[in-house]
């Protein structure tokens, strides 16, 4: 055969040999893309891509090879919300007279320092990476045990990354005192995985994203844990400028019902420029500093620089914070 | 369009066929794959798209208007128009904001322009470049439009090269491709290879070492930052090199033939061999557009050196508008005019040993400032090799000592064995190649990270 026809037959044959041998991590791709025409064709055709090669066992050789080097669950799909403290009972109308007003004690506030320091662990979407290094980088009495950051996750779509799953799990090894939250950026979609909503924005979606949001910072307070939720950043671009305030609201309002154990850090306005509107650079310590990468979205360290001094600032109403 | 991607994969394999079965209607042919080398590239941002259509107009006119104009004067001026549009596309897109933070920094202005940077544009202006100063030296007749087009825009080299020289690429454009002639075996070889230095080992090293170690150094052992600092080393070559062979492995199975780009470069005994041996297409423009219409080596000593460091700022500040990159630059120049100035040539056994642990060295010790975001985390990045040893060290871990001996070792296979190897690919039935092929990607794919990162070279 001609070698360049040749070419094409291999080409052909190893894209598909290698389609049905990794059928379902084609499937899982399939499920997490945006909802669209690409996704309706992809899903179309690795539904019977997965049928035939599970009927040949040709998924048992990646499967064996996930056992193997500790991944077996990556190309599973789950879009269970997991949360186990029941919703808040409405609070009862009042039947005794209030009592006289007293201004309550002022709760003394624990000490941290670098031989005993706060335990923080920080999650989230892409946003989340760089502010979780800068907390990293201030050190001393804050004490980051771990930075985790996943591209494109949020708490909309758990098919794509259960964050519900692993927010159960994490606090458990890592012991943290602080949870610092990066979730949003990615969730403006029309559905939700393990839930029936409406379109982004809409009352129903809302509602559901309101619940989870206010889930986890409950399920987190019940083991002591204190909850920072970072806002997102004014965006450059008209498509983020209206989904971003829709999650902030969400954030802020659930982060100021729970205000004993939670806390919204509002990175809208502490990153925007004099006139409040989107800008790359700010001055910080007398240069003008690029604080916002070219995309538009994600922050650069000195953003993120900000931010984390931003959070501990916040951490300092409740924490106290030595040496 | 990335190329590990199933995007990319389903793209290919619809434009691949197509390309071969319109093979021999040139017209046809170069109209198709100009438009997929488009579709490609928009699907970044198809705005950007303009911008390179407007680069190839622009470079067109320019080149014929050279190539007719008789007195010496005017082609000096078309070629000045043409250098300084493509240079001026260069310094807007991406040093705008480097020069207007650079100036604030002295007068304190506060000028800011929101600038994107258009991905590849320092490729495919470079190659501009190239097609227009060969057509001045009178190297080159200009060919037609419709030519450079796909030669400038082609999508294999397009965002982060090789940069193909109008030489090397313009006459495969003339004629049709000989289908009997394409090296499918080190196609194969290349595109597989390539997919696994970026997956597996590229990404491997960022996310488990050094990502996390150059953001804040000061939190992590000296044997870790240590780490890193090999670990960046294996990673940008895994991650640049993993491109080429992908870009080149393409190309050849389109039926066309790119410059080599690198060749072992971690086995260099000196800078000199060093940069003989990376990103060879860009050192190869560097000494022909700039180190030598600077004068080269032809005008003294002294001179010699100035242009060594001239032309390694340059290429330094070429691969990002930070200072960062210059010191990366300098520190490059700065030994490659030590050399110089020694004579250093080694010869024996043992010194060309010493000569690779060295250059190897002075080359990661560089690295430091083209990864670290700023001069003060390139210096807690040094300061931290020092002083915190006999901490715990828990990135240390065996897969990622792995991916760096890997990265290192691979250097050392004799190329007579990837020859052989190829050969004996070659020869297996064409079915036992594609399960060859399709067991790789798989492996590639299971074992690499979850999610694509960018590669490292688009934003330069």
């Amino acid at each position: 055969m001609i070698n360049a026809y040749k070419g094409i037959v291999v080409l052909a044959l190893a894209l598909l040999l290698a389609a049905l041998l990794q059928a379902e991590g084609l499937r899982k791709q399939a499920e997490i893309q945006p909802a669209g025409f690409q996704r309706d064709v992809a899903l179309r055709v690795t539904k019977p891509l997965v049928t035939f090669s599970r009927a040949l066992h040709l998924t048992t050789p990646r499967h064996e090879l996930q056992v193997a080097i500790g991944r077996e669950n990556e190309d599973r799909i789950d879009t269970q919300v997991h949360l186990n403290l029941p919703p808040p009972a409405t609070a009862p109308p009042a039947t005794t007279k209030p009592k006289p007003h007293r201004p309550p004690a002022k709760p003394v506030k624990p000490l941290f320092t670098s031989a005993h320091p706060l335990r923080v662990w920080v999650a989230g979407d892409s946003l989340a990476q760089v502010p979780g290094d800068a907390l990293e980088r201030i050190g001393g009495a804050v004490d980051v045990v771990g930075v985790e950051s996943r591209l494109s996750t949020g708490l909309a779509r758990t098919d794509l990354y259960n964050w519900f799953t692993r927010i159960q799990q994490a606090p458990r090894r890592l012991h943290p005192d602080v949870v610092v939250f990066s979730f949003g950026a990615d969730d403006a979609h029309d559905y939700m995985g393990g839930a029936h909503v409406g379109p982004f924005g809409s009352p129903s979606w809302n509602a559901e994203y309101r619940r989870r949001v206010d889930g986890v910072t409950r399920e987190l307070n019940a083991e002591g844990i204190y909850v920072v939720w970072l806002g997102l950043p004014i965006p450059d671009g008209p498509g983020f400028k209206k989904s971003f305030p829709v999650v902030n609201r969400i954030l802020e309002s659930v982060a100021r019902k729970r205000s004993d154990d939670a806390t919204f850090v509002d990175t809208w306005h502490l990153l925007d420029d004099f006139h409040g509107r989107y800008t790359a650079y700010l001055r910080v310590h007398g240069k003008l500093t690029q604080i916002r990468l070219p995309d538009g979205v994600h922050y650069t360290q000195a953003g993120g620089d900000l931010i984390a001094a931003q959070v501990v600032a916040q951490l300092r109403d409740r924490y106290r914070l030595g040496t | 369009m990335l190329f590990p991607t199933v995007t990319f994969a389903v793209f290919f394999l619809i434009v691949l066929p197509v390309s071969w079965s319109l093979m021999r209607h040139q017209s046809a042919w170069r109209l198709f794959i100009l438009a997929a080398s488009f579709v490609f590239y928009a699907w970044w941002d198809w705005r950007f798209v303009f911008l390179l259509a407007a680069s190839i107009v622009v470079n067109q006119a320019l080149a014929v208007s050279i190539y007719r104009a008789e007195a010496n004067t005017a082609r000096k001026t078309l070629l000045g128009a043409a250098v300084a549009f493509d240079l001026g596309l260069l310094a807007y897109f991406k040093y705008t904001n480097f020069f207007l933070t650079s100036v604030d920094n002295v007068v304190g202005t506060s000028w800011i322009a929101n600038v994107t940077l258009p991905v590849g544009v320092s490729f495919f202006t470079f190659m501009a470049i190239s097609y227009v100063v060969d057509t001045y030296r009178g190297e080159l007749v200009p060919t037609t439009l419709m030519r450079f087009a796909v030669f400038q825009a082609f999508f294999p080299h397009l965002v982060a090269g090789p940069i193909v020289r109008a030489g090397e690429l313009l006459p495969q454009l003339e004629s049709p491709r000989d289908p009997r002639r394409v090296d499918t075996g080190r196609a194969f070889f290349l595109i597989v290879t390539g997919l696994f230095l970026k997956v597996v080992i590229a990404n491997h090293l960022a996310t488990h070492v050094v990502d996390d170690v150059f953001a804040a150094p000061n939190r992590h052992s000296s044997l870790e930052v240590l780490v890193a600092v090999y670990g960046y080393a294996v990673q940008i070559f895994a991650d640049f090199c993993g491109y080429t062979n992908i870009a080149i492995g393409v190309a050849l199975l389109l039926g066309f033939e790119f410059p080599q780009n690198f060749a072992s470069p971690y086995t260099a005994v000196s800078l000199q061999d060093f940069w003989r041996r990376w990103h060879m297409t860009l050192s190869r423009f560097l000494r022909d557009y700039l180190y030598i219409p600077l004068g080269g080596n032809r005008k003294g000593r002294i001179f010699t050196y100035r242009n060594l460091l001239l032309t390694m700022l340059l290429g330094g500040l070429w691969h990002g508008a930070a200072w960062t990159f210059v010191v990366w630059g300098g520190i490059h120049g700065l030994g490659l005019a030590v050399e110089r100035a020694t004579g250093w040539r080694p010869h024996t056994r043992a010194q060309l040993w010493l000569g690779r642990i060295l250059t190897f060295h002075v080359v990661c010790f560089a690295w430091i400032f083209f990864r670290a975001d700023s001069f003060s985390r390139a210096g807690d990045v040094i300061v931290r090799l020092f002083d915190a040893w006999g901490q715990s060290s828990p990135l240390v871990t065996t897969s990622v000592v792995l991916a760096i001996a890997a990265g290192i070792v691979s250097q050392y296979i004799r190329p007579s064995a990837v020859t052989s190897l190829v050969a004996s690919f070659q020869r297996l039935p064409i079915v036992a190649q594609s399960a060859c092929v399709a067991v790789a990607l798989v492996l590639i794919n299971t074992l690499g990270p979850t999610g694509v990162a960018p590669f490292i070279y688009f934003r330069f």
